[in-house]
């Protein structure tokens, strides 16, 4: 997989144990990986094929590490100072005040890390990678480190920094609206390897294969049996029902009729019919599906039905067929809790299909 | 208190400040190499370390003897060429108790080397650091209540040492008997009186000293 940050931010996104920090610690050079190809702004820092292979002092990069690893023993000021060794003292001491006051830090210099809020600390560690004037920040996990209020904050003072600053970043990241927020383009690894690089709009509407969508934690991820396929739709069978998708027109996908097909239906995308308005009609009403409520829980702002389809044979995840969000007053009025028996509709640009990886 | 029983206290600490001193020396890099680096032959250096922790005293003594005794692998070349051999001098007692003290500087330094978390030394590298000076820098400064405390046990140790001393260096009052010997020798020729005033001098040494390790490694760096 190969795949470039430009000079935004590029975010790799993907599971806990998926290989995100091991890439970043490649372009490092604080792993030397098998064999590749690190490029930065012309620069070769790694071919394994004509053995270059810079040291991590050499590569000129920022590295904001997971917890920060601010150095405990050193002050704010000793801390952003650490990588500017070999420069003027005067120089040295007028970049760390720069810093400084561009990060919101001023008064903090001799404070230690102990001393300093979760927020201060990502700063710090944010100005010590940035102090040297590095080619490309990289960023492990900024964020894991917070409380979820602060993390929000911080998510949107992280991109102000690197926008302003107009540092090229990597990012790592399991967390999808960080990644969707922070990133220009996203990087999603599964199982040890990058499998989608993709300008984050088009991630999330798209994603390039079931693996993909999985790691995305999308819901409803299904399989069925293609039965024809053309430009402007794809028909296929599943569980019985005959349902039919629209055909991405950027991304035409045209498989053979009787091969197997992922897809996924989002559940805020699922209609129930009211009983109450006359008769569902095939025209407004496209795949069609009689269900019966399984379970529900509140979740929030709005409920998780789990609905199964009124057909024989084992429901297609667990013991229900489909995922289905409705709003709570929706519930309500429906009276949910006491009608258990809904039909249900799936407009078919909301059917989105997945090319087989 | 005698002459000779002042002699031999001054005597016994300066033997055990020197050899503390080539503790920090040797000790602490050694102490690094094991705890960050794997090399061909790391373990058989740990194993070779730790060894005068097990071994009774008189056997490493007997080693020193033969390494560098008037007739040993290296004593003979050095008698040879300066007419000088370490044997028997207080600088033997200073190598006896440097090496009797080296396994406690260096486990207690390893082990607080290696509490050090690696992504501080990490970190100091993608600034520019080298690893020599990580290690200045960062990596010692962060276990430097350990590193301490190895020294303050190995001071400890290096003023109690009797076995291999009495090996290489021998007993000779104002020369090189120091405390533990000359605790020995009175004892053995029944001067009770000059015995118990050494012991109570060397308990309350003792004492102090596991006081300071016990601070010094029970805070958090």
């Amino acid at each position: 997989m190969e795949w470039s940050a430009g000079d935004g931010t590029a975010v790799l996104f993907g599971p806990s144990g998926s290989g995100k920090t091991l890439t970043l610690q490649c372009l490092a050079g604080l792993v030397r990986p098998d064999h590749g190809r690190i490029v930065v702004n012309g620069r070769t820092l790694l071919d394994t094929a004509t053995g270059v292979n810079l040291a991590p002092q050499a590569r000129r990069l920022g590295y904001v590490f997971q917890g920060y690893a601010l150095f405990p023993h050193l002050s704010v000021a000793g801390n952003l100072a650490f990588g500017l060794r070999g420069r003027p003292r005067a120089e040295r001491q007028a970049r760390v005040q720069e810093v400084m006051a561009r990060l919101g830090l001023a008064g903090l210099a001799d404070r230690y890390p102990r001393e300093l809020s979760g927020g201060q600390q990502q700063r710090v560690a944010l100005g010590r990678a940035l102090a040297p004037d590095p080619e490309l920040v990289l960023l492990d996990e900024p964020l894991s480190a917070l409380d979820a209020p602060l993390r929000r904050q911080l998510r949107d003072d992280l991109g102000a920094i690197l926008s302003d600053w107009g540092k090229a970043a990597v990012l790592v990241t399991h967390d999808l609206p960080e990644a969707y927020q922070l990133a220009t383009t996203v990087v999603v690894y599964a199982n040890g390897r990058a499998v989608q690089s993709a300008p984050r709009t088009e991630l999330l509407w798209q994603p390039a294969s079931e693996a993909v969508a999985r790691v995305m934690g999308i819901r409803n991820i299904l399989r069925g049996t293609v039965v024809k396929a053309d430009a402007d739709s794809i028909q296929f069978r599943w569980r019985g029902q005959l349902l039919e998708g629209a055909n991405s027109p950027s991304r035409c996908y045209l498989p053979e009729p009787g091969s197997a097909i992922a897809f996924y239906v989002r559940p805020e995308y699922v209609r129930l019919i009211r009983k109450d308005r006359g008769g569902p009609d095939a025209l407004h009403h496209a795949n069609l599906m009689s269900t019966t409520v399984v379970r529900e829980a509140d979740v929030g702002t709005v409920w998780t039905l789990c609905l199964r389809l009124d057909e024989p044979g084992p429901p297609a995840q667990g013991d229900y067929d489909l995922e289905v969000e409705v709003p709570k007053l929706v519930y309500e009025i429906l009276e949910i809790p006491r009608d258990r028996r809904w039909q249900v509709s799936i407009h078919r640009g909301s059917i989105q299909v997945l090319p087989a990886a | 208190m005698s002459a000779e029983a002042l002699q031999a206290l001054w005597l016994s600490v300066k033997v055990a400040v020197v050899a503390t001193a080539a503790n920090a020396a040797i000790g602490i890099p050694l102490a690094y190499l094991l705890a960050r680096r794997r090399f061909v032959g790391c373990h058989l250096l740990d194993l070779f370390v730790t060894l005068p922790l097990v071994l009774p005293p008189t056997v490493t003594g007997y080693y020193l003897i033969v390494l560098l005794g008037r007739r040993g692998w290296l004593g003979a070349p050095l008698y040879a060429l300066t007419g000088w051999s370490i044997a028997f001098t207080w600088w033997a007692a200073v190598v006896a108790a440097t090496i009797m003290a080296m396994p406690l500087i260096v486990r207690t330094a390893r082990a607080a080397i290696e509490s050090v978390n690696p992504a501080y030394e990490k970190a100091a590298f993608t600034l520019g650091r080298s690893e020599w000076r990580t290690a200045l820098e960062v990596t010692l400064p962060l276990a430097r209540r350990g590193l301490l405390a190895g020294l303050v046990l190995a001071f400890a140790r290096a003023l109690g040492e009797f076995g291999a001393t009495l090996m290489l260096a021998g007993n000779i009052p104002g020369r090189t008997q120091t405390v533990p010997l000359a605790i020995y020798t009175a004892a053995q020729t029944g001067e009770t009186g000059e015995a118990l005033w050494l012991v109570i001098m060397l308990t309350a040494l003792s004492c102090v000293v596991l006081v300071a390790a016990n601070r010094l490694g029970g805070r958090a760096p």
